[in-house]
């Protein structure tokens, strides 16, 4: 419990703050089944928050129209303005916005370096009859993509040597880091974290959550973390807002949700009430 | 107890495969057909023969794959004894079979010969055939395996001492009316006797192949060792010396060395290379499996058909150069155009709706309505070649005409399909393509425009193929549609899963070994997809990822640190 206190917020933060993201009753819907039902959320500038709730609750179904992958039935989000709504993925990565998986995504057969290369795609221009004429415009883009994939590498701590090794060999651990890597890659704003700490034993859980924190101070990026881990949340997040069967149930401070008697019924089921 | 009956049924049951793998090839008449080639004439009448390799080389195989299991090597040599043994029972069964049914088996199997029979049963009573074959596939068997569990000290010599023997008797057809050619006789005398080698040469190809074997991976890590000494201006002045001797040889190699017959197979290797370049950004670089890849081909023949012939509807009769960009530029955007539609497609669907596409591509050159353009059945004739009229002069080699004409601009354009397509590879288009392949979803993810760059892979895959259509019109004089049937779209997919999916090299080899090998059997054409279906399984069993891997791009810094260990590891020995 040490790391809910450590991480307490210092203020909650109030809706009429910088927002960099927000979602105004977006409902999504497949054929019969409602996933999302109106649901409002706001991501303040610069903070950390994050989407909990039971599995099935809609949780990754929410998180999927943020980064452009569904687009919602009804209602808009708005990322620093913009409506991103009908957006396809590649633009709404262009924005900033970049995200993780919940069971790694890497590009397998490519080394670890290449992966953190193509999360550079967006911010680099390089045109294939430039690369084929050599021109020195590419060869410029060229050496600083390699050089800004190794400071990623070294930032979310993978060594040097592994940069050469296909993702699909690397330890769980550093496929997990790699893929961070690879979405800091784009220069986000906003980065969406799903499960970020999934397998993961308490030490590397823990690992990861001061990590996330270090990552917001150190690259001024705003997290959004899908969480299924109590802990994680409540140690690293300044809000949390909580999913249940599609709707938003509660939202609130780490402490507010755990006082939360609808939470503690939906999410903690009886282990906590008991 | 249980492990010695597991092992029984193990090594019995690949014994079965390799049995059965031999009555197949007996069956289909490859054995009876190739015993009329030789491969070692030990003297006037006593030779071994193709046919005869070929029912020896499933017990070879299957003893060799029997003894790579575990366990100690008594075990594994008995694995190898017994899966030869159990090749050997089957091949004599169906030896027993077809005598005792001959010749009424004709009339479903037409290939189980009387002169098949007595080739299988060395000229003998089939009983004692089969016994006598017995015994000599439980040897081979073992023999095998005997080479599996050596070091691999002794292991590669003796593969590639066979290796040797087998590649330059293979090469007979060629090398022989060569040496004949440049008045070599004694030498083509000395090393074939009777289309086969004999013993003497036999011998020495052996040595020679078990040498270079030997010889290969230290001589190759001391010249990596040196190359590391070195400093970047010896490195570079090594590098370019290297390459001049590969251009040399190249320039040499129609004319000088090869012979016309040879030429000819090294510009269909050519045509496959440009193909396969352009089918390996599609399929290896994108991932997009596009069956229908000789529409490319075929618009890029029919674009120089029509703008170089002066008989073609058009009748400009421009020259094959000016030509070559507007068909390069015409060719992309048929790629576009069949890009487009297939955009939401994926895999198993893409392959489906492409193949369609390649065969509406023939059948629009087919048609009626539009014979009065393309020349319908007749297709279009009267192609000029591409280097005046087929017969120029170049310095040091002189005259040059016939295939060797096609060769020097095909060796070109492959050079330049190539580096185009090493370019792409290792820029961001190529990450963006690789990444696209990989997960398609996460790339979008990630940033990239996947319907943008689904395009370009489409349109710059057409025009490399286009060069190979172009050089193809060219070195036929004309083009019909009968050229373009789905096989050329299956062996360029063949030989870019072969070399390897994304390689470069992969390709070349590929190419090599799909449109060379077949070539080197060339009166056995009846059985070329058979060779083909067989050299594609055996390497996707042994090497899934390809012959020659995208081990994807070493690192100049990796490099370097690696050059620093070797150097430090050296400086002792390098001392003195």
């Amino acid at each position: 419990m040490a790391a809910a206190e450590r991480a307490a917020p210092e203020k909650a933060v109030d809706g009429k703050a910088d927002l960099i993201l927000r979602a105004v009753k977006v409902t999504k819907q497949f054929e019969g089944l409602v996933a999302n039902r109106e649901i409002d959320f706001e991501i303040p500038r610069h903070s950390i928050v994050s989407i909990i709730g039971p599995n099935g609750a809609g949780k990754t179904t929410f998180f999927n129209q943020l980064s452009g992958v569904y687009h919602p039935t009804e209602g808009t989000i708005a990322f620093e303005n913009i409506d991103i709504s009908d957006m396809a993925p590649h633009e709404v990565a262009e924005l900033g916005v970049a995200r993780t998986y919940q069971n790694i995504r890497l590009f397998r057969d490519l080394t670890a370096l290449t992966n953190v290369s193509v999360g550079q795609h967006v911010r680099t221009k390089g045109q294939w009859y430039a690369a084929v004429f050599q021109l020195p415009s590419v060869r410029r883009e060229e050496a600083a993509i390699e050089k800004r994939s190794y400071e990623l590498l070294e930032i979310v701590g993978l060594r040097r040597s592994m940069a050469d090794v296909l993702a699909k060999n690397l330890p769980y651990g550093d496929q997990r880091r790699l893929e961070v890597a690879r979405a800091l890659a784009s220069d986000p704003k906003l980065l969406l974290l799903d499960e970020p700490t999934a397998g993961m034993n308490p030490g590397e859980t823990r690992q990861m959550t001061e990590f996330i924190g270090q990552l917001r101070r150190d690259l001024d990026l705003t997290v959004l973390l899908i969480e299924h881990d109590m802990k994680v949340v409540m140690g690293v997040s300044e809000r949390i807002t909580v999913l249940d069967y599609g709707e938003k149930i509660a939202e609130g401070t780490p402490a507010e949700i755990r006082a939360n008697p609808r939470v503690i019924e939906a999410y903690l089921g009886k282990q906590a009430t008991a | 107890m249980t492990d010695w009956i597991a092992f029984l049924r193990r090594n019995a049951r690949l014994g079965l495969i390799g049995g059965i793998v031999s009555l197949y090839l007996a069956a289909v008449g490859i054995v009876l057909a190739f015993s009329e080639r030789n491969v070692i004439v030990f003297s006037d009448d006593v030779s071994l023969t193709l046919g005869r390799v070929m029912l020896a080389l499933p017990p070879i195989g299957i003893g060799y794959f029997a003894a790579r299991s575990g366990g100690g090597i008594p075990t594994r040599l008995t694995a190898g004894l017994l899966a030869g043994f159990v090749t050997g029972l089957v091949q004599g069964a169906g030896l027993l079979v077809a005598s005792a049914l001959s010749p009424q088996i004709r009339d479903v199997l037409i290939r189980i010969t009387p002169e098949l029979i007595s080739f299988v049963s060395f000229g003998l009573d089939p009983v004692v055939g089969a016994v006598l074959g017995v015994a000599i596939c439980s040897l081979l068997g073992l023999a095998a395996a005997a080479i599996e569990v050596t070091r691999a000290a002794v292991r590669r010599p003796i593969i590639g001492g066979f290796l040797a023997v087998g590649i330059l008797s293979l090469a007979e057809p060629f090398v022989r009316p060569r040496l004949q050619d440049m008045d070599l006789p004694n030498v083509a005398n000395f090393l074939y006797q009777d289309h086969g080698l004999t013993v003497a040469a036999a011998v020495l190809a052996f040595v020679a192949g078990a040498a270079i074997a030997v010889l290969w991976k230290p001589s190759r890590a001391a010249i990596n060792r040196r190359m590391a000494a070195a400093d970047p201006g010896q490195q570079r002045m090594v590098r370019w010396a290297w390459a001049l001797v590969v251009i040399a040889f190249l320039y040499a190699l129609p004319v000088k060395i090869a012979g016309p017959f040879l030429t000819q197979v090294l510009v269909l290797v050519g045509l496959y290379i440009l193909l396969g370049l352009g089918l390996n950004i599609v399929v290896g670089f994108a991932g997009l499996l596009d069956l229908g890849y000789v529409a490319f081909y075929a618009v890029g023949s029919y674009l120089t058909a029509l703008l170089t012939s002066p008989n073609s509807s058009l009748g400009i009769g421009m020259s094959f150069w000016v030509a070559l960009p507007i068909v390069v530029l015409g060719t992309a955007i048929v790629g576009l155009f069949i890009g487009a539609p297939v955009l939401r497609l994926r895999g198993d669907y893409l392959a489906i709706v492409t193949l369609g596409f390649g065969e509406i591509a023939r059948l629009l050159f087919l048609s009626d309505a539009l014979a009065p353009w393309l020349g319908g059945v007749q297709g279009i004739t009267g192609i000029p070649d591409i280097i005046d009229s087929g017969t120029y002069t170049l310095p040091l080699i002189g005259e040059v005409s016939g295939p060797a004409a096609t060769f020097y601009p095909l060796l070109a354009l492959c050079a330049a399909g190539a580096y185009f397509a090493y370019r792409l590879k290792y820029a961001r288009v190529g990450r963006a393509w690789n990444a696209m392949r990989e997960d398609e979803d996460v790339a979008q993810a990630t940033g990239v425009n996947t319907t943008n760059f689904k395009l370009l892979a489409f349109a710059l895959g057409a025009s490399i193929g286009s060069l190979g259509g172009a050089v193809f019109a060219t070195h036929l004089e004309s083009v019909f549609p009968g050229s373009f049937v789905l096989q050329v779209s299956i062996t360029t997919l063949a030989v870019v899963v072969l070399g390897g999916m994304g390689s470069i090299p992969g390709v070349v080899v590929g190419a090599l070994v799909l449109i060379g090998l077949p070539e080197m059997l060339r009166e056995f054409a009846e059985f070329k997809l058979l060779v083909y279906g067989a050299v594609l399984v055996v390497v996707m069993i042994l090497r899934p990822e390809g012959l020659l891997p995208d081990v994807g791009r070493r690192r100049e810094l990796h490099e370097a640190e690696e050059a620093e260990e070797v150097a430090r590891t050296a400086a002792p020995s390098q001392a003195s």
